[in-house]
This record gives structure tokens, C-alpha cells and sequence, in this order.
């Protein structure tokens, strides 16, 4: 007996079609963008602090209270969540964030903390 | 289905099997290399045989306990998330296997896009747009769950269809 609803039908492909290009769309957002980078740490969505990566000198730890406590480690040229109370974890495996447009996020927590990049440094480029 | 007593209790059964298989889902360990949080959606295979064969209503209330169950256990975040992820994929699933007429894998891909995209905004209001980061790899998983819960409808719709006409 068949059921009344096929398995495929031509037209299933646009949904596949529309989920490639909203994919390839999002990762191409993954492409670090220039400028310097400034790690935004935000809770509840209000900003707690907005630093410049490279005017840190020595490492800095923010403690984040609340109901879930987020520890966010500020060191010279990155920024990451070390610690926090959540049960998934999802934040601190994410790792240390050195480039514009990367992110860590603790949901639970209601914590994120993610790198922009600002082009009104009088530096033009740097290496090193 | 006739007497309004079979419906109700039908739709109740469909519910507490969704609440089930979300539960179980939620025992298996995660993924490795896979995002934690990433699911299979195996309780979608309930709401959208709710949507395909018993109608819009049992299904949006298949969603709703859900959200409950999750709001219970997990959480206001996870409540929030699961009953707006449900509700919209609920809906979605249901104008195009109903009134589109796409496929079981077209619809249930969609499903699992739409669920995916309705928590993203959850997450979205709640923290910041940094979560957006994660949406390319949410749009790849999603597809993949949703043509898997797809596939698995397709095999076990034909016999329950001869159940229901009982």
C-alpha cells in the first residue's frame, strides 16, 4: 500500500536549493574581516565591556554574575570564556577568539562575547 | 477518526510519544565533532505525522507539550526555544505537505530549518546577534536531521496509515 504522501517530489529540491545558499551565505560571513579587533563582552544583551585586543598588556579575568556565572579571560591579542556554570559547556570548548567576527556564546548564561573589527586606529597595518 | 473522545485521546497519545522520544533523544551522548545541542529531531517524526494525517491543530498541540515538557525540565531558555522551534516547524511542515504538496524529505527538511531558525531568534533576542555564528553550520545540520527524519516517516507512514483508517 502506498501512502498518500510521496517520499519526493521535484519541487523538495528548492528547499534543499534555498538551505545551500543561506549555508554558503553564513560561511562566507566566517571569513575574518580586517580591521583591529575589539572583543565586546555583552550579558543580557547589554554590554559590560569593549576592549581592544592589542592595548591589553596582562592577562584580565571578568567575572559575570548570575544565576549561571561566566569567567571571561582577557590576555594580550585574545579573548576567551574560561569558565562558567553551564551545564553544555558549548562556551569554554569554543576556545580562545583572536579575530574579527568570531564568537563565543554561553545561552544559558545569556553571555556572549565576540570580536569586531574597528578601522579608527591611526595604524594602518601591522606585522609581526 | 469520529468520536471527538478518540481524537482528543489520539492526540494525546501522538503528545506523550513526542515528550518520549524527545526525552530518550536527550539521553544519547553527543556527538563527537558535532556541536553540542546539535539533535536529531526524532520527535519531529511525531508532530509532522500529526500535521500530515491528523490535522493542524492535534499538531500545533503536539509542539505546545513539547515546549511544555522542555520548559518543565530544562528551563525558561529551553522552554522558549523548544516551543518556538516546534510551533514554527509545526506550521511550516504543515503548509507544505498539506497545502504545497511537497515530499516527506522537502518537508521535513524545512521542518528542521524552520526549527532550527525559529530558536536562532529566540537566541538572538535573548543574548546577542553573535549567535548568528552559528547558523551556517545549524542550516547543514538541519537539512541533514530533517532529510533523515524524513526518510524515517517514509517508511513507517504507509503502515500507520492502514491503522488509522481502522
Amino acid at each position: 500500500m502506498k501512502s498518500q504522501f510521496p517520499l519526493f517530489r521535484k519541487r523538495d529540491i528548492l528547499v534543499f536549493l534555498v538551505a545551500a545558499v543561506l549555508a554558503i551565505a553564513g560561511f562566507l560571513q566566517w571569513i575574518p574581516k580586517s580591521g583591529t579587533p575589539v572583543a565586546v563582552i555583552e550579558q543580557n544583551g547589554k554590554e559590560i565591556r569593549r576592549v581592544e585586543l592589542s592595548s591589553i598588556t596582562q592577562p584580565e579575568t571578568i567575572v559575570l554574575e548570575g544565576e549561571i556565572s561566566v569567567t571571561v579571560l582577557l590576555e594580550p591579542g585574545q579573548v576567551s570564556i574560561v569558565h562558567s556554570d553551564c551545564p553544555d559547556q558549548i562556551c569554554v570548548n569554543t576556545g580562545a577568539l583572536t579575530r574579527p567576527g568570531q564568537s563565543a556564546v554561553c545561552l544559558p548564561a545569556r553571555v556572549s562575547v565576540r570580536i569586531v573589527g574597528e578601522n579608527n586606529s591611526g595604524i594602518d597595518g601591522m606585522t609581526g | 477518526m469520529k468520536s471527538s473522545a478518540k481524537f482528543v485521546a489520539f492526540t494525546g497519545i501522538l503528545a506523550a510519544l513526542a515528550v518520549v522520544l524527545s526525552l530518550l533523544e536527550n539521553l544519547l551522548p553527543p556527538i563527537p565533532g558535532m556541536p553540542p545541542g546539535a539533535k536529531l529531531g526524532l520527535s519531529n517524526i511525531v508532530s509532522m505525522y500529526a500535521a500530515g494525517c491528523v490535522g493542524f491543530f492535534p499538531a500545533m498541540t503536539v509542539a505546545l507539550a513539547k515546549g511544555l515538557f522542555a520548559f518543565l525540565t530544562r528551563g525558561v531558555t529551553a522552554g522558549l526555544m523548544s516551543t518556538a522551534g516546534g510551533l514554527f516547524s509545526t506550521l511550516i511542515v504543515w503548509l507544505l505537505l498539506k497545502k504545497l504538496r511537497f515530499g516527506l524529505l522537502g518537508a521535513s527538511a524545512a521542518g528542521a530549518l524552520a526549527h532550527n531558525a525559529a530558536q536562532l531568534m529566540i537566541a538572538c533576542l535573548l543574548t546577542s546577534s553573535a549567535v548568528l555564528y552559528y547558523a551556517p553550520i545549524l542550516v547543514l545540520l538541519g537539512t541533514a536531521s530533517g532529510t533523515l527524519t524524513g526518510l524515517v516517516l517514509g517508511v513507517l507512514l504507509p503502515p500507520l496509515e492502514k491503522l488509522q483508517r481502522r
